[in-house]
C-alpha cells in the first residue's frame, strides 16, 4: 500500500480574474503503516488537497498512485478509488441521514456491491472500531446521538469501507475535550487493527505532535515542509510566520530554553516535556547537577 | 419610568438569570446534541433551574460538553430563545417583554463560530454597517462607527476588501466588528476559536482580551480550557445545570471534578499536576505559561546555586 502524488496542481476559477492556485506542484509519496499529519493556516490547500486523493476533485496537472492505480486517469472507476481511500470531512455529523445507526454506516458498503450479511458484518466491525456498541446503538436513530457519538457513527461510515487510506479532516473540531480525546483515541485504535495509511488534517498542533510520525507542512498551496514531528516542530519562527505555532509543550520549553533551562532532547508533548522537567527539577537530591551543564545559546 | 427603574438596581449584575428553564419540545428540535434526551421525554429541559449573575465588564467562561445547554443559555441572553420558566434580566430589561427585544438585541452581540455564516456583505465595510443601518443610524455615524469598530479589530486597512479573501481569523475579527458598530455592552462569543488556525485563535483571543480591557462585558463559550484561565469567573454546564463556578484558580484546583463533567485542565495546570506527582515543588493556582514558566525558571536558578 503506498501513495504517490507527483506535481500536484489545482487552480480554482481558472481564467477568471480570481483565479487562484490552491494546490501548487506538489509532490509526495507515503507507505503503508505511516501516520501522516497535515497542517496549514485557512486556505493553505490541505482541503483541496486530500479531495484528490479519493478523487472528488481531479488536478489541473499531475498524477496520483494508489499503489499502481493511477486515480487521476480518467477511465479509473470511481468505486475503485473509494474502496482505497476514505475521507472523513469536517463535521462529518452534518451528512448523517439515514433513519438508524446501523443504516447510514452500511449505505457506503452497500454501495459497493456486498452481499447484505457482508454489509452487515462491516457495519458492526467499523461500530466496534469507532467504540460505539452495537446493540445498543444499531437500531437509534443517528440524531439521537450526543455531539462525540455522531461524529463516531459518520467517521463509522467511512471506515465500513476498509479503506487503505483513511483521511480526517479535522476530526475533533467542536467537540468537548472528552470527545476529543475519544476521537483521537478511536483513531489510534483503527489506526492500530487496521493498519493502512492515515492522513490526519488538524490546526491542533499538539494534536499532531501526539500522534502522526510524519507532517508535511502547506503554505499557499505548496508542500513547503516535510519531515518528522521533531524536525518540523523544531523552527517555531518559521511556523508562526506561515500563520501556525508550535505544540504547547514545545512553546513552553523554547521558553524555558530562552531562560537557560534547555533541554538537549527535542520536547514535543506534555509527557515529554514532564520527563525533562522532572529529570532536572525533580525529587530532594536531584536537580541540574544529575546531568551534564547545558550549553548555554 | 418602571423599567428605568429597575436597572442596575441590583449591584450592578448586567445579566440577571433567576431559575430559567428552557424546554425544547419534540417539534421545535433544533437540540443539536440535546436531542438524546428529547427521546425519552415530550420535551426536555435544555437549561434546567439556572441562575447566574454576571457583573457589569467582566469577563465569564461558560464550559461544558457538547449538548451540556451552554449555546442554550446564550441565546436566552439575548433573547433569541425566551425562557419556558424563570427569568432572564439583561441591563435591566426582562427578556420576556416583548417591548424589550431591541433594547436587550442593541445591548447583547453575539459572534459564532462559523465566520462563513454570519458575513453577509460583499465588502467588509458593508457587512460592518449591516447592522447599524438596520437601526437607522444616520450615515456619517455609520461610518464613524465603522471606523471605530474596524480598527478596534486592525481590520480597517481591509475595509474594502471581499470578506471571502480573507482569512479564517480575518473573518471572524470582521464578524466582531460588526457586532462592535452595535455599541453593545455584552458580546457573547460562542466558540469562536472552534474552526480557526492558531494564527487566527490567537488574533481572536487577542481581541477579546482587548474588548475586555475596554470594559465591555465578555461571556465567552468555549472547548478550550487555555482560553479560559485569563476569565474573571467560570462557569461549568451539565445536563442543563451549572456544576461548579468559580474562578479559574478555585475551578481547576477540583480536576477529578473537572474530568468527571467531561472537561480536563489546561494545558499549564495539567503539566503543573504532572510534575508535583513528580517531586517539582509547584505550587497550585498557576494558570499560565508565563507564570509556570517564571517558577520553573526560579527553581532550576536555586538548583544551580
Amino acid at each position: 500500500m503506498s501513495i504517490k502524488a507527483e506535481n500536484l496542481t489545482h487552480i480554482y476559477n481558472k481564467g477568471l480574474a480570481y483565479e487562484t492556485k490552491a494546490v501548487d506542484d506538489v509532490s509526495f509519496t507515503a507507505e503503508d503503516g505511516e501516520f501522516i499529519g497535515i497542517i496549514g493556516h485557512t486556505g493553505s490547500g490541505k482541503s483541496t488537497l486530500i479531495q484528490h486523493l479519493n478523487g472528488i476533485l481531479k488536478p489541473e496537472s499531475g498524477r496520483i498512485f494508489i499503489d499502481d492505480i493511477e486515480i487521476t486517469s480518467k477511465n479509473v472507476k470511481m468505486t475503485q478509488i473509494r474502496k482505497r481511500v476514505g475521507l472523513v470531512f469536517q463535521y462529518p455529523e452534518y451528512q448523517l441521514f439515514e433513519e438508524t445507526v446501523l443504516r447510514d454506516i452500511s449505505f457506503g458498503p452497500k454501495n459497493l456491491g456486498l452481499s447484505d450479511d457482508e454489509v452487515v458484518e462491516r457495519a458492526m466491525e467499523a461500530m466496534r472500531l469507532v467504540g460505539l456498541d452495537f446493540e445498543t446503538y444499531a437500531e437509534r436513530s443517528p440524531f439521537e446521538l450526543s455531539g462525540g457519538q455522531k461524529r463516531r457513527a459518520a467517521i463509522a461510515g467511512v471506515i465500513a469501507m476498509r479503506p487503505d487510506v483513511l483521511i480526517l479532516d479535522e476530526p475533533t473540531a467542536g467537540l468537548d475535550p472528552k470527545a476529543h480525546e475519544d476521537i483521537l483515541n478511536m483513531i489510534r485504535s483503527v489506526k492500530e487493527r487496521a493498519g493502512g495509511i492515515v492522513v490526519l488534517v488538524s490546526h491542533n498542533m499538539g494534536d499532531i505532535a501526539e500522534m502522526t510520525d510524519r507532517v508535511l507542512v502547506m503554505d499557499g498551496g505548496k508542500l513547503v515542509r516535510d519531515g518528522a514531528p521533531a524536525e518540523i516542530f523544531a523552527d517555531e519562527e518559521f511556523l508562526k510566520g506561515i500563520g501556525l505555532g508550535v505544540p504547547p509543550a514545545a512553546r513552553m520549553a523554547n521558553v524555558l530554553a530562552a531562560g537557560g533551562l534547555a533541554s538537549d532532547r527535542s520536547v514535543l508533548t506534555l509527557g515529554d516535556l514532564t520527563d525533562f522537567l522532572a529529570n532536572r527539577l525533580g525529587g530532594a537530591g536531584g536537580g541540574a547537577d544529575d546531568e551534564t551543564p547545558e550549553v548555554s545559546r | 419610568m418602571g423599567v428605568d427603574g429597575l436597572r442596575y438596581a441590583e449591584n450592578d449584575s448586567i445579566i440577571r438569570i433567576e431559575d430559567l428553564v428552557f424546554a425544547y419540545g419534540r417539534e421545535n428540535e433544533d437540540a443539536e446534541a440535546d436531542s438524546s434526551r428529547a427521546r425519552t421525554d415530550a420535551t426536555f429541559n435544555a437549561v434546567d433551574r439556572v441562575s447566574i449573575r454576571v457583573e457589569r465588564g467582566s469577563f465569564t467562561s461558560v464550559i461544558g460538553r457538547n449538548g451540556s445547554g451552554k449555546s442554550t443559555l446564550a441565546k436566552n441572553i439575548n433573547a433569541l430563545l425566551l425562557p419556558t420558566g424563570g427569568r432572564a434580566f439583561v441591563a435591566g430589561f426582562d427578556t420576556a417583554d416583548e417591548t424589550a427585544v431591541w433594547e436587550i438585541r442593541q445591548r447583547v452581540g453575539m459572534v459564532f463560530q462559523n465566520p462563513d455564516n454570519q458575513l453577509v456583505s460583499a465588502v467588509v465595510e458593508d457587512d460592518v454597517a449591516f447592522g447599524p443601518e438596520n437601526l437607522g443610524v444616520a450615515p456619517e455615524e455609520i461610518r464613524e462607527r465603522i471606523r471605530v469598530s474596524l480598527s478596534a479589530v486592525d481590520m480597517y486597512e481591509h475595509r474594502k476588501m471581499a470578506p471571502h479573501l480573507l482569512s479564517g481569523g480575518q473573518k471572524q475579527r470582521v464578524a466582531i466588528a460588526g457586532v462592535l458598530a452595535m455599541k453593545p455592552e455584552i458580546i457573547i462569543f460562542d466558540e469562536p476559536t472552534a474552526m480557526l488556525d492558531p494564527e487566527g485563535r490567537a488574533e481572536v483571543m487577542d481581541i477579546i482580551k482587548r474588548l475586555h480591557d475596554e470594559k465591555i462585558t465578555v461571556v465567552l463559550i468555549t472547548h478550550f480550557m487555555e482560553e479560559t484561565v485569563t476569565s474573571d469567573r467560570i462557569v461549568i454546564m451539565d445536563c442543563g445545570r451549572v456544576a461548579m463556578e468559580g474562578t479559574p484558580a478555585e475551578i481547576f484546583a477540583r480536576s477529578d471534578e473537572i474530568e468527571s463533567l467531561g472537561l480536563k485542565l489546561p494545558f499549564v495546570v495539567e503539566l503543573s499536576a504532572r510534575l508535583r506527582e513528580r517531586g517539582v515543588p509547584v505550587p497550585s493556582g498557576l494558570l499560565t505559561e508565563e507564570a509556570l514558566s517564571a517558577h520553573l525558571l526560579a527553581l532550576n536558578g536555586k538548583a544551580r546555586n
